[in-house]
């Protein structure tokens, strides 16, 4: 009772995410089990075919292509993201709001038109080959659609800020003092930061990866719009067995599988960050 | 401690699933009546205009739920059969639905108008005895081709998908992205039929289709034209309205209606078996069959209109458009994708890896 006392506050927010993520969760979970009718009708018998499918080579290298999108997403959101948060951390109280304003802004307007936006920038007939066939630097237009790099780019363009919020975070939190440490006992600005701030704003890094990582495993538009479909991801194949496909049961399998990734990438990140008093998840 | 945790979680979420049980009874049968409320695709599959009018004419309120997807009308009717009255719905749904025992049997001595549908279109698979549906909006898939620049890549004009495999025409191809439609390309291009399961003849589709890959600049399901009219790409495998918008923005791309054949959807009405309001429902039927009313449907959406009585009154542009007033022959070379479900796996399967290459 005293517990109960105590998390009263605790409990609306319980009940939403049970309603909203435990109780469909359980759903998938339950489905990723049973079989269907040829008119894609779901049956209650219990099966493991689902699972024998997950693990088929075709669609275990497609679990693999996926995984090389977010990998690599992470790495670029990793570089992109570490210069901008530590400049942002290290601003003045004014123009740190301004640019972590800046930075949730893109929020504001639908993550699909957003991916429109890159394909009026990257087209054939876009702002970029326009440009540049205007200034005469080239003659035909730059092929830069429908490739895994437009892919790449398209996901971790859409991934960025949590990033950046994650490292400035932990950039933020650092203990000036150690700096100072540093600097008095010799060390220059490189020194410093590859032997006091990289190591100490590590969870932070792993923090922002975790974020990045997870998302990027399941976004499927991008690839179908700025990678023109001409590769397959896992948010694609569950995508298509949804809808088209008319195979729930086999779409919960891959979820599942998703999860089960996505638990081992955060129980990594679990590892990396145990010390961080302030870590995601704490 | 963790333990009386634990059982307040499970219990809060028992607490939760009886809540939206609850809710569920509660809200059944809430129905106004002087309503109609359909599900269809969105856009202006039925045209709001349209509907206006009848609101109008009639003081019924039609509610518009837009879907994007057969299945997601399928769950919709089978989560809440007595929410909706009527769908537009893709012939082989109309067969799921059918067999699915969700559709009402339509009273044809309730809409008067049902006589003006083209009997062409009668007996189909999906309702061989007419009983549950009835056809809106007709399209098919053909090639839509700039034969310019095809010309300029050097290679040979196109008259049928086996034109499509000429090594000059690599990088330049966009097609529609779902198995199925594919593996029937390629299928048709062995001169073989729709949903073949022989494996010898479907392994054959496979390598003739893994083949194709260098010329495909793209696969987009939902605007390919634009490939063609912002000149990536100089042949479309398409659906006929897209073929039309792409014409209209670029006026020398030419539809092909290839020799091989090519696949045909029907868009039909369908009545819930537990439909609250089905004499507005009728209503509402007879009044979009209407010859003048189909006619003006036709010429907004850019779909073949199945009402004969129709042809009348469409406006000249529609009927001189090869793409939209399909002629005879075209029609006959035509055929559904039936029994989906028995190649869908396997052409699932082949389809993924074709990707991966």
């Amino acid at each position: 009772m005293q517990t109960l006392k105590r998390n009263i506050l605790a409990v609306p927010i319980v009940v939403w995410i049970g309603l909203l993520v435990g109780v469909p969760l359980l759903f998938v979970f339950v489905l990723s089990f049973l079989s269907r009718d040829s008119l894609g009708n779901i049956v209650v018998q219990f099966t493991l075919e689902n699972y024998q499918r997950v693990f088929d080579p075709i669609y275990l290298r497609v679990f693999l292509n996926s995984l090389l999108l977010a990998l690599l997403t992470g790495i670029l959101t990793l570089v992109v993201g570490y210069p901008v948060a530590y400049i942002t951390s290290n601003l003045e109280p004014k123009k740190r709001a301004l640019s972590i304003g800046l930075i949730m802004l893109p929020f504001w307007i639908s993550s699909l038109l957003r991916t429109y936006g890159w394909m009026i920038l990257l087209g054939n007939a876009g702002i970029i080959n326009n440009v540049l066939r205007a200034l005469g630097v080239i003659d035909a237009p730059l092929s830069m659609m429908y490739k895994f790099s437009t892919t790449l780019i398209g996901t971790a363009y859409m991934l960025v800020p949590f990033m950046i919020v994650a490292i400035f975070n932990s950039v933020d939190k650092l203990d000036r003092s150690l700096l100072e440490a540093s600097y008095d006992l010799g060390a220059n600005k490189r020194q410093t930061f590859f032997n006091i701030t990289l190591p100490l704003t590590i969870p932070g890094i792993a923090g922002g990866f975790t974020l990045v990582f997870i998302p990027a495993l399941g976004l499927f538009y991008v690839s179908d719009l700025l990678g023109g479909g001409n590769t397959i991801f896992l948010g694609n194949l569950i995508n298509t067995q949804v809808t088209r496909g008319r195979n729930r049961p086999l779409a919960a399998a891959f979820s599942m599988a998703m999860i089960v990734v996505a638990i081992l990438v955060i129980s990594l990140y679990g590892r990396v960050a145990k010390d961080d008093r302030e870590g995601l998840f704490q | 401690m963790k333990n009386r945790r634990f059982s307040l979680v499970i219990g809060i979420l028992v607490i939760a699933l009886l809540a939206v049980v609850v809710v569920r009874y509660v809200n059944r049968g809430e129905e106004a009546p002087g309503e109609v409320n359909l599900m269809t695709w969105g856009g202006d599959f039925i045209p709001r205009a349209i509907i206006e009018e009848f609101e109008k004419e009639t003081g019924i309120k039609v509610n518009y739920k837009e879907v994007t997807s057969n299945e997601d009308m399928q769950s919709l009717l089978e989560a809440s059969p007595d929410q909706y009255d009527l769908a537009v719905t893709t012939d082989y749904m109309v067969d799921i639905l059918r067999q699915s025992d969700m559709l009402a049997v339509l009273d044809k001595s309730k809409i008067p108008n049902y006589a003006n549908i083209n009997p062409v279109y009668h007996g189909a698979y999906y309702d061989p005895n007419d009983q549950y549906s009835i056809p809106y909006a007709i399209s098919i898939s053909f090639l839509l081709v700039n034969p310019e620049g095809v010309e300029s890549l050097g290679a040979r004009p196109i008259t049928s998908y086996g034109d499509m495999w000429q090594e000059e025409l690599v990088n330049n191809i966009v097609l529609i992205d779902w198995s199925v439609e594919i593996m029937g390309l390629v299928l048709k291009s062995l001169g073989y039929e729709y949903n073949e399961t022989d494996p010898v003849k479907v392994a054959e589709a496979r390598e003739k289709l893994f083949a194709l890959k260098p010329n495909i600049k793209r696969f987009e399901t939902n605007t390919p034209e634009d490939s063609l009219v912002n000149g990536e790409a100089v042949i479309g495998f398409m659906y006929s309205n897209q073929a039309v918008k792409g014409q209209q923005a670029r006026p020398n791309l030419q539809p092909v209606f290839p020799t091989e054949g090519m696949p045909i959807y029907i868009d039909s009405w369908v009545m819930s078996k537990q439909a609250p309001n089905k004499d507005g429902a009728y209503k509402f039927l007879d009044f979009i069959m209407r010859p003048e009313i189909a006619a003006r449907i036709a010429d907004m959406t850019k779909f073949t209109s199945p009402n004969k009585a129709a042809e009348a009154h469409l406006p000249a542009d529609f009927k001189n458009n090869p793409m939209l007033n399909l002629a005879d022959e075209v029609v006959e070379n035509t055929s559904f994708y039936i029994g989906v479900d028995r190649v869908l796996d396997e052409y699932e399967h082949i389809y993924s890896e074709f990707k991966l290459r």
